[in-house]
């Protein structure tokens, strides 16, 4: 069951929701509408799951920014979420979507413990000026089913990130090459 | 209402999920984590057909990995069987996965109750990419339902390796007439 505005509201003030800034305005029927910050890493090049992601720092200007196509962004909500009680499922919302922007790459869930600022993977299809502080996509709350565990135990990769986040799966895997 | 991890865990012991290979170590608070099979497949036409039967050529990923290219459709799949009569299941990709700008699915997280086999995976990256057999590359997660149940009969039941899309065996002859 997916929560409410009402129901997100209410679980905020019991302490089972944190949204950190929080803005009332920003609840819509069934979801928070959270933002674009200013950091932005830009990743070229070719990527390797056992290697460390290369990438270009970036701060998205007022004037905004133009994303191009076939290019990997990793950028990040303004706000940190964290629920102990309930999952999470981000994406983007219809106007962003018809801008032909992909908020994340195909990974929406936030597990129960969570505590983070949410890296995003954006990729576009035409090339589309972006701006820091944007309304970008929408944060959904699920209730659970069963005992609960946390994503805070120890161990799990990006249980309290507040910044962007490159991939750590290098970390499972065994280089390929120990040169390279 | 999704499943929390060890819901998981105990439903899989219990037989409402049935995921094979089962590896506690791959569970998380609300999903499992799956890991992609060897064999992929390529489409080898110019243009795919979407009521047509469409030749692909098989690639293994070898113990150095295969670079994907951006602009091809690979698919792959996992090395898990993962399904259930009772929860709705989706495939997601992970985080790690997608901050290395790769695809795991296309647009179709949502499996259907009572489908058991391995998860063709729809992998298109944004970059080129190496990607690595036996690594953990998506999620699955479950949904609890409510209604009654009627069970998935479909044409990828029990699936084996990566399949290409059969949308052509469900084409109705008055919508090929012209």
């Amino acid at each position: 069951m997916i929560l409410t505005a009402a129901a997100i509201a209410a679980a905020r003030m019991s302490g089972d929701i944190t949204i950190d800034p929080f803005e009332p305005g920003r609840l819509s029927p069934n979801a928070y509408d959270w933002r674009l910050s200013e950091q932005i890493r830009v990743c070229g090049g070719t990527l390797d799951a056992a290697a460390v992601t290369r990438y270009d720092e970036q701060t998205i200007p007022g004037s905004g920014m133009i994303l191009h196509p076939r290019m990997l962004y990793l950028g990040v909500t303004c706000e940190r979420t964290c629920s102990a009680r309930y999952a999470q499922l981000l994406n983007g919302c219809r106007d962003v979507g018809a801008l032909g922007i992909w908020v994340h790459v195909s990974a929406p869930l936030g597990h129960t413990g969570h505590a983070i600022a949410w890296t995003l993977e954006i990729r576009v299809v035409r090339p589309v000026r972006v701006y820091p502080g944007m309304t970008f996509g929408k944060l959904v709350f699920l209730e659970v089913h069963g005992d609960r565990d946390s994503y805070q135990q120890p161990g799990a990769k990006y249980a309290a990130t507040s910044g962007i986040g490159i991939s750590r799966l290098h970390e499972e895997l065994a280089p390929a090459d120990p040169g390279g | 209402m999704i499943l929390t991890g060890p819901e998981i865990t105990a439903a899989v012991r219990d037989g409402r999920i049935r995921i094979t290979p089962f590896t506690p170590a791959q569970v998380n608070p609300n999903s499992y984590n799956v890991r992609l099979g060897p064999l992929l497949l390529t489409y080898t036409c110019d243009i795919i057909d979407a009521f047509e039967p469409n030749p692909t050529r098989q690639v293994t990923v070898g113990d150095g990995g295969l670079v994907l290219q951006p602009g091809e459709l690979y698919l792959g799949h996992t090395v898990e069987e993962v399904g259930s009569d009772l929860y709705v299941p989706l495939l997601f990709g992970r985080s790690s996965v997608g901050r290395l700008g790769l695809f795991v699915e296309i647009t179709a997280p949502i499996g259907d109750i009572g489908f058991h086999g391995q998860w063709t995976l729809m992998l298109t990256p944004t970059r080129p990419l190496r990607v690595y057999a036996g690594m953990k590359i998506g999620q699955v997660m479950f949904f609890v339902s409510t209604g009654a149940r009627d069970l998935y009969r479909g044409k990828y039941q029990g699936s084996a390796g990566p399949q290409p899309s059969r949308y052509w065996r469900d084409i109705r002859p008055d919508t090929v007439a012209s």
